[in-house]
């Protein structure tokens, strides 16, 4: 069949422009402060749930407050430049303007504490890798098959209203 | 070639790419707290309870605190007076406490006096000069200091008024637009006794209402509200009827079974010509032993004589006389229309009048007294400082105008929300006056009318991030403190203006320290409580104390039939043939004194029978807008003896003709970019007169002109005023 190679450069343009910006959300993005989960989780061991606290609480896992890194970041590493910059925060006691790494749909109700606390769902389920990282990126597209998948799997509630309430 | 088919394709193709290339995901920010709340936790909600202060009733709240902020503002289901419901203005309460104008730092004069023109200052130069002021007024004149507030209540009062006593100042007033002087006066009169009473409309079967707009205003229109529903619908066999006189269909009266038009001013004959027909035909026992009363001159008022006066038909008058006798227990109350009347102790004790004849004094579904500051016993004298009197203040504001013109005062301390400047008749010259007062300071939380005179603002919290304590003026049988607490953390850097006169007395040292022995408001609200045997922590936690004081009974009501009320007769200002029309004002239902203009929430809040927003009108009788030739939405001036404004037409299906009605609340022109330019102050059109016993502002006491003019944009309503089937459409 021929093909009209303008009829082709348009197909090009239209994935470009649907494509790209996918592209763009998967890369790492510039956070204020250089903060590597690998050095906290991997080299120092620390379990998510000591930052993260309201996971086994609360609908959402939150971000650790500047006053919660300042428990230890008063005393230790105190002379590298992002703490420095962390120390900066806390001195102004201005919030760290996170960009936000890990989002579920709106529409969808992902209560943390059922998975975590009842469901003993370990973190890497849904967060792959993240403890390997030096910059979090989301790994793992939250797709409803791949949730169906476990919950399947794990004999837990499949109705819609479970997680679209 | 390009062809048609591919020049659409590459057009539409690019078009796609044009739309939809930018909708690339952003990256959103996710802000951490620096320091959490205490026992937060993420996407739980914590409630507090607190006190409401929009406006004087003192309904009990529970606020959603969700991520440290305040979210919504519900009705405290503990408390007596609200039983868990709140209105509108409870719930824009919200709006104060974000709003974008809310002070957040002290405020020095920065231009002319009275330019509103100010800048930032430090709390410790605010503070300073402040003291450096009282220290030097103290020195050498103590008595010229005066304090001017909204009236207060509990223990903020008590610490204000100890400030000023041992400061050596008795000019300590309290300015309330709305004040219950008539009421007061009139139960002395008729009961024996100088209080408010308890109505109990849940229980009544038949209510009669002079003028009281006792749903959407009044004293404590939640609690109301939640009695008539009761009367309304909780006996499963008699649904309480409800007959309402008045000069215009308010929310109150559309809500009546009768709604009866009567002439300002004539709410007082309207209920004696109901006593009449109750004595002539002897309806009740009590009506058939007040053979004195008839003597006296009751028998001058058939329901003909009163038809002439009121403009109500003499068989209606009769008709509601039986009606009322035989459906006992039935109440009768009055509102703030007929008593800020010239003559409006006459009006509020003919309709206590119909009570004793009715005998429901001291009865289920009647009247009673309680004693409702039982638990501050242990003040003795000062108990009454904790619940004072419901009054206007306004002779002794009058007293303070003219003391301040003559330079009595050396120095003014304004708080309050009640905003003198905007809400006291133009004719008494408030502002000019104030400025006279060679150093102002007020504590507030907005610049308005008043505090924008200061030489010196200190920013106050906004009651929902204060310490507090209150006691109802009515709604419960004596029972009740209501305590307040901070919902949040102070949005703004502010300080309580108790704080303030206890740092203040600390430094001036002598008696003045010994008065407020406390180191804070919330040091002096734990010791008082914990004094009592009160756990204040748990009371904190249920919104205040509503149990376990002691009952001690409430006062007796005097014995017998009272005397005949002396007929008076209401005078209004300006020349008939001039000003045709009498001025009804009626505080309006979203801003009630004014107070709320400043939010938008009660802006765009449609008044229930005119559905307007964001402006104010004038609302006309179709009969009278025909002889003055004036049409729905014309826009008009609105002319008295005293001033005039401009306003648009409402044409009222149901109001007594000859009278043009007009909600306050509106006009203001220092109150920030919500509440300006949404038409003319009607307080500006009020004469300084006084009702004539107590001296209370007679605001129902002018008559105006209108004629028609020309003004930018109309009137906003949401629907027609006869409703989306027009009369024309039906008749």
């Amino acid at each position: 069949m021929k093909r009209d190679p303008l009829a082709a450069i348009a197909a090009a343009l239209l994935a470009a422009a649907l494509l790209l910006p996918a592209d763009s959300a998967a890369a790492p993005l510039e956070q204020p402060i250089r903060y590597s989960h690998k050095v906290h989780v991997t080299d120092y061991k620390l379990d998510c749930r000591f930052c993260h606290v309201n996971a086994t609480k609360s609908a959402y896992a939150g971000i650790p407050s500047v006053a919660k890194c300042m428990m230890c970041h008063r005393v230790i590493a105190t002379d590298r430049p992002e703490i420095r910059k962390l120390a900066q925060y806390w001195k102004e006691k201005k919030p760290i303007p996170w960009f936000r790494v890990t989002e579920l749909q709106e529409y969808t109700y992902f209560p943390h504490f059922r998975m975590v606390t009842y469901g003993k769902v370990p973190c890497l389920t849904c967060h792959p890798g993240i403890d390997k990282d030096d910059i979090a990126v989301q790994r793992q597209e939250f797709s409803m098959g791949w949730c169906l998948t476990c919950h399947r799997g794990r004999g837990v509630s499949i109705d819609c209203w479970t997680c679209h309430i | 070639m390009l062809d048609r088919r591919g020049f659409l394709k590459v057009s539409g193709a690019t078009a796609f790419a044009a739309l939809f290339g930018g909708c690339e995901r952003l990256p959103k920010k996710i802000v951490p707290f620096v320091i959490p709340p205490e026992n937060h936790v993420l996407g739980e909600s914590l409630w507090y309870a607190s006190v409401c202060r929009q406006c004087p009733a003192g309904c009990g709240i529970v606020v959603r605190n969700s991520e440290g902020r305040a979210k919504k503002i519900e009705g405290n289901p503990l408390h007596p007076v609200n039983r868990g419901k709140l209105c509108a203005r409870g719930q824009a309460g919200l709006q104060a406490l974000y709003h974008p104008e809310r002070l957040g730092k002290p405020l020095r004069l920065d231009g002319p006096r009275g330019s509103g023109k100010f800048r930032e200052v430090t709390w410790e130069e605010a503070l300073r000069l402040l003291l450096a002021g009282l220290a030097d007024v103290r020195a050498e004149a103590p008595s010229s200091l005066l304090m001017l507030t909204d009236p207060m209540r509990g223990h903020r009062n008590l610490v204000a008024a100890r400030f000023m006593k041992a400061f050596g100042s008795p000019h300590r007033l309290a300015w309330d637009p709305f004040g219950q002087d008539a009421h007061l006066s009139a139960n002395e009169s008729v009961y024996g006794v100088r209080d408010l009473p308890e109505h109990d409309i849940a229980g009544t079967r038949y209510l009669l209402s002079f003028s009281g707009d006792f749903l959407e205003t009044g004293l404590s229109p939640v609690h109301f509200g939640y009695a008539y529903g009761m009367m309304r619908g909780a006996s499963p066999t008699v649904r309480g009827k409800f007959v309402h006189f008045g000069p215009r269909l308010s929310m109150t009266a559309a809500s009546a079974d009768a709604f009866l038009p009567v002439a300002p001013g004539t709410e007082g004959m309207a209920a004696l010509g109901i006593a009449h027909v109750m004595v002539k035909e002897q309806l009740t026992p009590a009506a058939a032993a007040a053979a004195a009363l008839w003597d006296a001159g009751l028998k001058d008022v058939p329901p003909g004589v009163v038809e002439e006066k009121t403009g109500v038909p003499a068989a209606d008058i009769a008709a509601v006389a039986r009606e009322f006798a035989s459906n006992q227990p039935g109440l009768a109350m009055a509102g703030d229309a007929a008593a800020s009347c010239t003559n409006g102790v006459f009006n509020l004790s003919c309709v206590g009048l119909l009570n004793v004849l009715a005998g429901n004094v001291g009865k289920p579904g009647g009247i009673s007294f309680p004693r409702r500051l039982a638990i501050f016993a242990r003040y003795e004298a000062e108990a009454a400082l904790l619940l004072p009197p419901a009054v206007s203040g306004y002779p002794a504001v009058r007293d303070a105008v003219e003391g301040m013109q003559n330079g009595a005062f050396r120095m003014a301390l304004i708080s309050g929300a009640t905003n003198p400047a905007f809400t006291l008749p133009a004719s008494l010259r408030f502002g000019d006056s104030l400025l006279k007062v060679p150093t102002i300071v007020s504590f507030a939380s907005f610049l308005d009318e008043t505090t924008s005179l200061s030489d010196l603002v200190l920013p106050v919290p906004t009651y929902l991030e204060e310490w507090e304590d209150d006691v109802p003026p009515v709604g419960h049988a004596g029972e009740a403190v209501a305590l307040g607490q901070p919902v949040v953390e102070a949005f703004r850097d502010t300080r309580a203006m108790p704080d303030i006169l206890i740092a203040a007395a600390k430094e001036l040292g002598g008696p003045v320290a010994a008065a407020l022995p406390w180191n804070s408001f919330r040091e002096c609200l734990d010791k008082a409580y914990a004094g009592m045997g009160i756990d204040i922590e748990a009371a904190y936690r249920s919104g205040g104390i509503f149990s376990g004081i002691p009952e001690t009974g409430g006062k007796a009501p005097k014995a017998g039939s009272p005397a005949l009320p002396e007929a008076a007769e209401a005078s209004f200002a300006g020349d008939p043939a001039r000003y045709p029309l009498v001025l009804h004002v009626y505080p309006s239902i979203a801003h009630f004194d004014g107070r709320g203009a400043n939010l938008p929430w009660l802006q765009e809040l449609p008044d229930p029978l005119v559905t307007a927003v964001w402006r104010n009108w004038v609302e006309v009788g179709p009969k009278t807008a025909a002889a003055l030739g004036l049409s729905d939405g014309d826009a008009v001036t609105v002319e008295s003896p005293f001033g005039s404004l401009q306003a648009f037409v409402f044409l009222h299906p149901a109001i007594a003709e000859g009278v043009a009605a007009m909600p306050l609340g509106q006009g203001h022109s220092r109150y920030g970019r919500f509440a300006a330019d949404r038409g003319g102050n009607p307080y500006a059109l009020l004469p300084a007169s006084m009702e004539g016993v107590t001296n209370a502002p007679a605001r129902q006491s002018t008559r105006v002109s209108i004629a028609r003019t020309k003004v930018k944009g109309a009137l906003v309503r949401t629907v027609h005023p006869e409703g989306q089937w027009l009369y024309e459409n039906i008749l």
